[in-house]
């Protein structure tokens, strides 16, 4: 009897500690969350303003604009005016002055203008929030997005296939054979990425040229074909932590390389080649300075990266546009990014199985 | 205005063959294979912008009309645009030349541009000659900005930008005071009917008046606080030391011998505009510049700037979707004299074309029958006299429905221009860019400069660069 | 013990003893490693040895890229210039006082973080790893653009927000995040971590697969959470905490794009922002100056080799495979 209460107590208690433990962590990790992303919520807030809300000095943060009034086809804004014989009033503003400026009652305005002694600078104003939805809809017409996103979805999808099947098979080579030769080929692959990729730059260009490729996406999508050095590291890394004792079972049941390595290491390696797979998507879908490059400047076919571009002149910028094209431009990644988790969930179940 | 080339007259044979063993052989097949002539049979001539204007996106639509015109027009040349980011265009034409992929046609391209790709340019004057180009449209004055020494006529005059005051009339109703001169020579009436002359002095006096803190008070109250300000006098914009200076007098920082100078009038335009960030605080300093509040950089068009100096260009570039209502101004003479500083924009050919006669027709047609077009798209005033009048029609309708704009002080100006030219060549001219890029940042961004001294530092330094040419 | 420096060690080895005829399995296994490897080996020939070759040659020419008529025979006149150069130097101690601060920061939040997120007390971990991994998809001119806005001394939300607990941050004499020094350094860090998503991610696919058991063994042991992550977490997962470490230096050696958006090659402030990169794309890019350009390129290309080749000689020491556990 006692025995079994200390029991359920001890469960209870266990219950307790690990319900505040969950609630510790996940508050802490939305706070973490809530000032890593508050750059993201300035750009948004941005996306949400008209242009002169982006540079209204006494713009609040969050996207609301003045209430106006139509008079005399002119729009005012409207502040909160204190009264000389106390109170205070709701007027538009028709003429800012210095130490005086003249109003009018919004909802009186055939009684004509009112006169105020003070500083306007000084009221505040009356505001209502007032998200720019129609940003979104300007940065959609301006720069074609439909046919920006179907190049750039074409262009990070396949980049992807190529790029994972390839790596994973050249990481494998890496990863589990031995042969003369391997370190300084391994050596010579790291040294892709160690040497600085501007400066081999002009004479890739060249090469591509050559092959006459310039103009078209096959200097961005057929070098994928033949691995990364990036992803061939990462994937190495991850199937040498791989135990080898599967590998030797599935030898052992007469299974020749190929297989051994499409039946035991890709089921594995399932987290790894997502996380490649995502690495490989998000840059291809940012990409900016080599299709700007190789696409010679075509404006029919390059991908959102340059796209963006096109709102940011030499003297000018349109932040707001900028940051609601990045926005609409968003959506796609986040959906795939949410399937991709699926995978990443699915990977650990598969480790969790055949281990 | 002498453009000394980096490498020239260097190059040893040997030499030579090992650069055609990297790169050019590896271009010269290319172009072989590559660019050269498209399928239709037709002679391909690319024209890549991306060196001054035309990048915008609202500007491609209308420039690849152009095009489609063009080539509907005739069958010999496929004229084919190429618009890159204005940031990049730099690397990517570099990138081009070098591997021997040079587009044909380059432009609309400022002084800058030109200077920064010194021996790229194909001499005109053969073409000129042979197809006894009508130059008489032209200011004569402007064909020789583009005459080189050494290098030939590398461009012609296409559009020019001259430059003004932009008011923020708004802001003058706001603080009660009468708008600046928009006739050159004339005084400035204050709210009191004195008449004083329309110089530095009157403006920074305007200016100081129209810089407001967040509580209403101007620069000169005593309770002003520089910490909040929500309102600027002044600001000279998209201004490089050279470009400043300007409104103190024309100047070179390169003096006769070839030497590294920094001229009288300019220092004390130098002290001008520092005290007028740091001290007197009428003009946006490096943080305020950059922030939200005036626009990052394209300060005017926020609103919250009473009088802006710059060019033309800006007008069409940024001023279209204004709310406020806004008009020009003489710029202010310093000791009697005026200057408005000048832009002019051409189109030149690469020296690499395979293709320059078919590039010459292009680049004729681009300054004469697409002129009309082209300059209203860009917001330049049209360098062909034929061309000028009714222009500001044009760009009126086009950009500034319903608003009335005095045009005239920009045409005005034209008579002030500077000579020598503020964006000319300098020894070594890139580097010499960077060392006052870097003057530049502490001189915007640091307090408590001693400013004669940071321009002797500047003027070694300059010294030091050209020497290396 | 596959490590690159044991491979290399190993073929030495394996060189020495070249008299002696290869088994007919050790051939067996070699051409099945070259034939796995070859996709790599094709495309390095096709689209990587030309340009490493001739970036190579251009080190020793007089190359202007605007005007490659010109170009003449430099002998080793670019590399004594780099080598003499004081923009090299100091861009080297720039580029390591950065190093410094950042690599160590960033492996430990990206580390921290995915911990974080494969803890079983956290919930909502789907939306979470979303969160933290969204900067990461944004374009960067995009984000260049909000973190210009969001540190500005004048109007940008961190100093706002410094400015709530009552300290006076904004404005000239404020905390001047891109104008100071040191402080742009945190600013870099800040934009950098900001950028951690894909490191996170890579540790998060290997904490994933670290067998659960030996963490029910741990704890069955009595095991804390200290001395699991330190004999259970950081052993398994030290393959992948190399090639965070490994790529980690790397990209910050060659650090070059956000100090480049947002101060081009001014080295603003005070230099701090000239990193190796940024010089070097100075000289090749702006001055058009290829042949200095790219012997400094094979400077950094020295400097970055010896020191990942020192990274790969650690770790024996530290990195532990799967396939030794057999």
């Amino acid at each position: 009897m006692t025995a079994q209460t200390d029991h359920s107590d001890a469960a209870l208690r266990r219950r307790r500690r690990n319900l505040l433990l969950t609630a510790c962590t996940t508050l802490g990790a939305l706070l973490l969350a809530a000032v890593f992303l508050m750059p993201l919520g300035y750009g948004a807030v941005t996306a949400l303003k008209d242009k002169d809300g982006v540079s209204d000095p006494n713009g609040s943060l969050l996207p609301v604009s003045a209430l106006t009034f139509e008079y005399e086809g002119e729009t005012l804004d409207v502040y909160a005016v204190p009264m000389p014989g106390g109170g205070e009033r709701e007027l538009a503003l028709v003429e800012p002055g210095r130490e005086s400026s003249t109003f009018v009652d919004p909802d009186a305005p055939g009684e004509g203008t009112i006169a105020w002694e003070g500083r306007w600078r000084t009221l505040e104003p009356v505001t209502g929030l007032a998200p720019q939805w129609g940003n979104f809809a300007e940065a959609w017409e301006t720069i074609d997005f439909l046919r920006l996103m179907g190049w750039t979805l074409m262009y990070a999808l396949t980049t992807m296939l190529f790029t994972v099947v390839s790596s994973a098979v050249v990481a494998y080579g890496f990863a589990r054979f031995r042969f003369p030769g391997r370190g300084i080929l391994f050596g010579l692959l790291m040294a892709t990425i160690l040497l600085p990729p501007a400066v081999t730059l002009v004479p890739k260009y060249a090469v591509f040229l050559q092959m006459g490729w310039i103009g078209t996406y096959l200097p961005l999508i057929v070098p994928q074909l033949f691995a990364n050095a990036f992803n061939v590291f990462l994937l190495r890394q991850y199937f040498m932590t791989i135990p080898k004792e599967l590998e030797e079972a599935a030898r052992i049941d007469g299974a020749g390389p190929i297989r051994t390595f499409v039946r035991v290491i890709i089921p594995q390696a399932f987290p790894a080649l997502t996380a490649v797979s995502l690495f490989h998507f998000f840059y291809a879908w940012n990409d900016f300075f080599e299709p700007l490059l190789y696409l010679a400047g075509n404006r029919d076919i390059v991908p959102i990266g340059v796209g963006l571009s096109y709102f940011s002149g030499v003297y000018n910028t349109e932040p707001h546009l900028i940051l609601a094209a990045a926005i609409l431009a968003l959506a796609l990644p986040v959906a795939i990014f949410l399937v991709a988790q699926r995978v990443f969930v699915r990977g650990i179940v598969v480790t969790g199985v055949d281990k | 205005m002498r453009i000394t080339p980096l490498f020239r007259g260097r190059g040893a044979h040997a030499a030579r063959a090992i650069a055609v063993g990297t790169v050019a052989a590896l271009a010269t097949t290319a172009c072989i294979g590559g660019g050269g002539s498209s399928d239709s049979g037709r002679v391909e001539i690319r024209w890549f912008v991306g060196m001054g204007a035309g990048t915008d996106a609202p500007t491609i639509p209308a420039q690849e009309a152009v095009v489609e015109e063009f080539n509907a027009s005739q069958d010999e040349i496929e004229l084919v645009l190429e618009v890159v980011d204005a940031d990049q265009a730099p690397n990517i034409l570099s990138t081009q030349i070098a591997t021997g992929d040079a587009p044909d046609i380059v432009g609309p391209m400022g002084i800058r541009g030109r200077s920064s790709f010194p021996g790229a340019w194909l001499d005109l004057t053969p073409h000129i000659e042979e197809n006894d180009y009508d130059l008489s449209d032209f200011d004569q004055a402007l064909v020789d900005f583009y005459r080189i020494e050494e290098e030939g006529q590398i461009g012609l005059p296409f559009a020019v930008f001259p430059s003004f005051m932009y008011v923020n009339l708004d802001l003058f109703d706001e603080a009660g005071l009468p708008y600046p001169p928009q006739e050159y020579g004339a005084p400035y009436i204050d709210a009191d009917g004195n008449e004083k002359p329309w110089d530095i002095a009157t403006m920074t006096e305007l200016a100081k008046r129209l810089t407001v803190d967040a509580d209403g008070n101007d620069a000169n109250s005593p309770d002003f606080d520089p910490g909040n300000i929500v309102q600027f006098g002044f600001g000279n914009l998209h201004a490089d030391i050279r470009a400043q200076s300007t409104l103190f007098g024309a100047g070179s920082l390169v003096d006769a011998e070839g030497d590294a100078q920094i001229p009288e009038h300019w220092v004390e335009a130098q002290q001008w505009y520092y005290d007028g960030m740091w001290k007197d605080h009428f003009m946006p300093n490096g943080p305020y510049g950059e922030s939200d509040m005036l626009n990052a950089g394209s300060w005017f068009e926020s609103g919250n700037l009473a009088m802006g100096n710059t060019h033309l260009w800006y007008a069409t570039c940024c001023m279209g979707g204004f709310e406020g209502s806004w008009d020009t101004a003489a710029v202010p003479s310093f000791n009697g004299t005026t200057t408005a500083k000048l832009h002019a924009d051409t189109f030149s050919i690469t020296k690499d074309t395979e293709h320059a006669d078919e590039a010459f027709t292009v680049l004729t047609h681009l300054l004469g029958d697409a002129a009309e077009e082209l300059t209203t798209t860009y917001g330049g005033m049209p360098a062909r006299i034929s061309l000028q009048d009714g222009y500001f029609d044009r760009v009126g309708a086009a950009s500034f429905e319903g608003q009335d704009i005095n045009w005239d002080t920009a045409i005005e100006g034209m008579s002030y221009v500077d000579n020598p030219p503020h964006e000319g060549g300098m020894p070594n001219f890139l580097e010499a860019e960077a060392v006052l890029a870097e003057y530049g940042t502490r001189f915007t961004q640091e307090e408590g400069l001693d400013i004669p001294a940071e321009l002797e530092a500047l003027r070694a330094d300059l010294q030091a660069v050209f020497d290396a040419a | 013990m596959s490590d690159f420096t044991q491979a290399v060690l190993a073929a030495r080895r394996r060189g020495g003893r070249s008299g002696r005829p290869a088994s007919p399995m050790q051939r067996r296994e070699a051409r099945w490693g070259y034939a796995f490897i070859s996709p790599w080996i094709i495309g390095f020939v096709l689209f990587w040895a030309v340009p490493i070759a001739a970036s190579l040659v251009f080190s020793t020419l007089d190359f202007q890229l605007t005007d490659p008529d010109a170009t003449a025979f430099a002998g080793g006149s670019n590399w004594e210039r780099a080598l003499s150069d004081p923009d090299t130097w100091s861009s080297l101690a720039a580029t390591f006082r950065f190093t410094v601060l950042f690599l160590p920061l960033s492996l430990i939040v990206a580390l921290g973080l995915a911990l974080l997120l494969n803890s079983k007390y956290l919930k909502f971990t789907g939306l979470f790893r979303l969160l933290f991994f969204m900067p990461s998809m944004i374009p960067l001119v995009a984000g260049i653009l909000i973190w210009q806005q969001v540190l500005n001394p004048q109007t940008g939300w961190v100093n706002e927000l410094i400015g709530l607990t009552g300290a006076d941050a904004t404005g000239s004499d404020g905390i001047r995040w891109l104008d100071n020094p040191v402080l742009v350094l945190f600013a870099f860090s800040f934009i950098g971590l900001w950028g951690i998503g894909n490191s996170m991610i890579v540790n998060l696919a290997g904490l994933q697969g670290i067998p659960t058991e030996l963490y029910e063994a741990a704890q069955i042991d009595g095991a804390g959470w200290w001395r699991r992550l330190r004999a259970i977490t950081l052993p398994l997962l030290s393959p992948i905490l190399f090639y965070n470490l490994v790529i980690g230096s790397v990209l910050v050696l060659q650090y070059f794009v956000v100090p480049w958006v947002l101060f081009g090659a001014s080295g603003r402030p005070d230099g701090a922002s000239r990193f190796l990169l940024v010089h070097f794309y100075q000289e090749a890019f702006v001055f058009g100056n290829m042949g200095y350009g790219a012997a400094l390129a094979w400077l950094i290309f020295i400097v970055v080799a010896v020191l990942t080749g020192l990274l790969f000689g650690t770790a024996r020491y530290w990195v532990h495979y799967g396939t030794e556990r057999s």
